[in-house]
């Protein structure tokens, strides 16, 4: 890709809380920003209380992009990216949802992720700080949406750990601080949990530094700006801002806060949640302070398209989870670089963690009509398998040709149920579209399969009731010694 | 399916590093020896090998993401949908077999009554191909006991015919990326990253 501005394009993001465009000329590095705007929808709160997304939410997000759509057009952007998060991905009838979306403005929608769009965001939210001489190696990056919060940490712009969490600013408000303004026993119970959840997440490494983004954060600086005329740059809060904050929140009604600090009163409702998250991180993190940044993940769509063009879908969910083990540092810590690590050391991990990840949707698999756990899995046992190649020639020859085995018996049972799912899907898909000539052929294969698949799922529920994972834990262990053998030149 | 290539000179105490680039450039050749054969539709059985030399690559370019370059995320984003492309295809042909072997079959036994098993042994012989490896699915869908009728058969006939269509169209969109591919000199792009990391 060149260094050179693109031509004007455009994302949109629609999360729990808002929807977000933004256009852009971009580079691999950095973007020209064209028009930046935010609709507050709170999807999240119809997907809170029924499950789905209501037809006023649907309404309200389609009166949004149409609008946006203009938006893009006056600035001739092309291609105009659409990115789906949270709320979208709770909604029982997302599908609908999608699908109305791309009826009624041709827009197509791309649900992601957890960590897709950690990674989205940890693009988007760093890289005017990754441009500055002083910027810190190690850094994290906590983006606080309405329905979920992603945290990123980072060393040398390498992602070293992530995790996406379904906590946010909208959940909260609406699970544990619905008065207005929030009562103290809501607060306490709302900040019990979130130190309990968050004394959860497995992050060795702390970061030094913490990059927060998210309509949240942003509005809690706008806020703090305001209310202790703070300068508009540098975007930084100690925790005694955020405290000073809290305590206006507590004391004053949404609709006050609207008016004394300029906030959208919808906003205004949620900052205490947003300020209670955000301090509880902190605390989590044994951080003093954080750093806002107004970038997320639609500027992390931008700078992917303009890394990997066509392909940056494919290029992100890979970068998502390179090689399977994105909790990884809660392990080993970033101290050594996997470029550096010793082969025959970074296997042994990577076997633990490859068969882990394969055990894991063992139970999933085991419920009937589970067809994308059978999926996932033989995913799972590929990567294994894959691994195990890599690694034969360093394996004592006995055992890799034992477990090697057992992995491929894994694969090929799994296998057979999968391709008979995948078979039934591609016909169900096309019967939808075939003429009436092909109707009675495909429904009656359509039948045949599924009785079998069926059979298959009985063949499934033996083999892996009689599968003993303690001992094909302690064969994959045991394939790859301390010292490596075999061809290896140790 | 063919074997995975051994991967030798491969050096347990060396850097993880540098045994990916090893491993990656043995997939990379499997991947050119398939290759060969994208140009010929008819290929079914080397256009799988094909696929599955993708699949390789791209396993080992995943598992080994964080000892490569980050140029290797669009690389592997390629070799992705090459195998996916790929994918559609095979998927395809074995649909087509399929159904080629329930209207023979249908055709063959009608008014008899035979080892459903045997059937399949045989017409997968006939077939001559090595597309379809689940002999128990072929078995199940020959059962005598539960054979398309007659307007189920025709009907199968004309859903033959479209699926070759839709596989000559699912050939097209791959010929035309792993020529967009070729003519960017892509297996030299993954060289030129694989060398330069080092």
């Amino acid at each position: 890709m060149q260094n050179q501005f693109s031509a004007p394009c455009a994302a949109i993001d629609i999360g729990s809380n808002t929807i977000h465009i933004v256009v852009a000329r971009c580079t691999p590095t950095m973007l020209d920003i064209l028009a930046d705007e935010v609709e507050l929808v709170r999807i999240g709160e119809s997907v809170t209380a029924t499950g789905a997304i209501s037809p006023e939410k649907l309404a309200a997000t389609l009166t949004t992009l149409h609008a946006y759509k203009a938006l893009a057009e006056k600035h001739s952007a092309t291609p105009i990216f659409v990115v789906a998060t949270e709320a979208i991905r709770q909604a029982t009838n997302s599908g609908d949802f999608i699908a109305a979306i791309q009826r009624e403005t041709g827009l197509e929608v791309r649900l992601i992720e957890g960590m897709v769009e950690a990674t989205l965001t940890f693009l988007g939210a760093t890289y005017e700080r990754a441009q500055e001489k002083n910027a810190p190696a190690q850094v994290g990056v906590m983006d606080l949406g309405g329905g979920s919060t992603e945290v990123v940490t980072a060393k040398h712009e390498q992602i070293t750990w992530r995790t996406s969490v379904p906590v946010g600013s909208g959940w909260l408000h609406d699970r544990y601080l619905p008065s207005d303004p929030p009562t103290d026993d809501e607060l306490n119970t709302a900040t019990v949990f979130l130190t309990t959840y968050f004394a959860g997440m497995p992050i060795k490494q702390l970061p030094p530094v913490l990059i927060v983004t998210g309509g949240s954060a942003n509005s809690l600086f706008a806020l703090a700006r305001r209310a202790f005329r703070l300068d508009k740059t540098p975007m930084r809060l100690t925790l005694a801002h955020i405290l000073h904050c809290e305590g206006l929140l507590q004391a004053l009604p949404a609709a006050e806060v609207a008016e004394r600090y300029q906030q959208p009163v919808a906003r205004a409702r949620l900052l205490p949640a947003g300020a209670l998250i955000i301090r509880t991180m902190m605390t989590r993190l044994h951080l003093p302070e954080i750093w806002v940044s107004p970038h997320g993940i639609r500027e992390g769509v931008l700078l992917a398209y303009a890394r990997y063009g066509e392909q940056w879908p494919r290029a992100i969910e890979q970068l998502a989870e390179p090689s399977g083990n994105s909790h990884k540092s809660a392990e080993d810590g970033p101290q050594e670089t996997t470029q550096d690590e010793k082969y025959l050391h970074y296997g042994r991990r990577l076997l633990a963690d490859r068969t882990e990840k394969l055990l894991e949707w063992r139970e999933a698999v085991l419920k009937a009509d589970d067809s994308e756990s059978v999926h996932k899995m033989r995913v799972a046992s590929r990567r294994l398998r894959a691994t195990l190649d890599a690694y034969e020639a360093i394996c004592d020859a006995h055992t890799f040709k034992n477990i090697y085995k057992k992995t491929k018996d894994v694969a090929d049972v799994l296998g057979v149920a999968r391709d008979t799912d995948v078979m039934i899907q591609n016909l169900q898909a096309q019967s939808a579209q075939s003429p009436v000539a092909e109707q009675a052929g495909i429904q009656w294969l359509i039948e045949r399969l599924q009785t079998y698949r069926q059979q298959q799922q009985r063949v499934l529920e033996t083999f892996f009731k009689k599968f003993d994972e303690r001992e094909f834990k302690r064969q994959i262990e045991a394939c790859l010694s301390k010292e490596g053998v075999r061809h290896g030149k140790s | 399916m063919a074997k995975a290539k051994p991967i030798t000179g491969i050096d347990a105490q060396a850097t993880t590093g540098v045994n990916a680039r090893i491993i990656a450039r043995t997939r990379l050749e499997e991947l050119e020896l398939w290759g060969r054969y994208a140009h010929d539709p008819q290929r079914s059985d080397e256009l799988h090998d094909l696929r599955i030399a993708a699949k390789r690559l791209r396993y080992t370019l995943e598992i080994f993401a964080d000892a490569l370059p980050p140029e290797i995320a669009a690389i592997t984003a390629e070799v992705t949908q090459i195998q996916e492309e790929l994918g559609a295809l095979h998927d395809s042909d074995v649909l087509m077999a399929l159904l080629r072997l329930c209207s023979q079959q249908a055709e063959r036994a009608e008014g008899q009554v035979q080892n459903s098993h045997a059937q399949a042994v045989a017409a997968q012989h006939e077939a001559g191909k090595h597309l379809i490896t689940d002999i128990a699915l072929v078995a199940h869908l020959l059962d005598a006991d539960t054979a398309p009728a007659q307007i189920q058969r025709v009907s199968l006939q004309h859903l033959l015919e479209s699926t070759k269509q839709q596989r000559e169209a699912q050939y097209v969109v791959f010929r035309e990326h792993w020529d967009s591919l070729q003519e960017r000199n892509f297996q030299g792009d993954i060289r030129s990253i694989l060398d330069a990391g080092q």
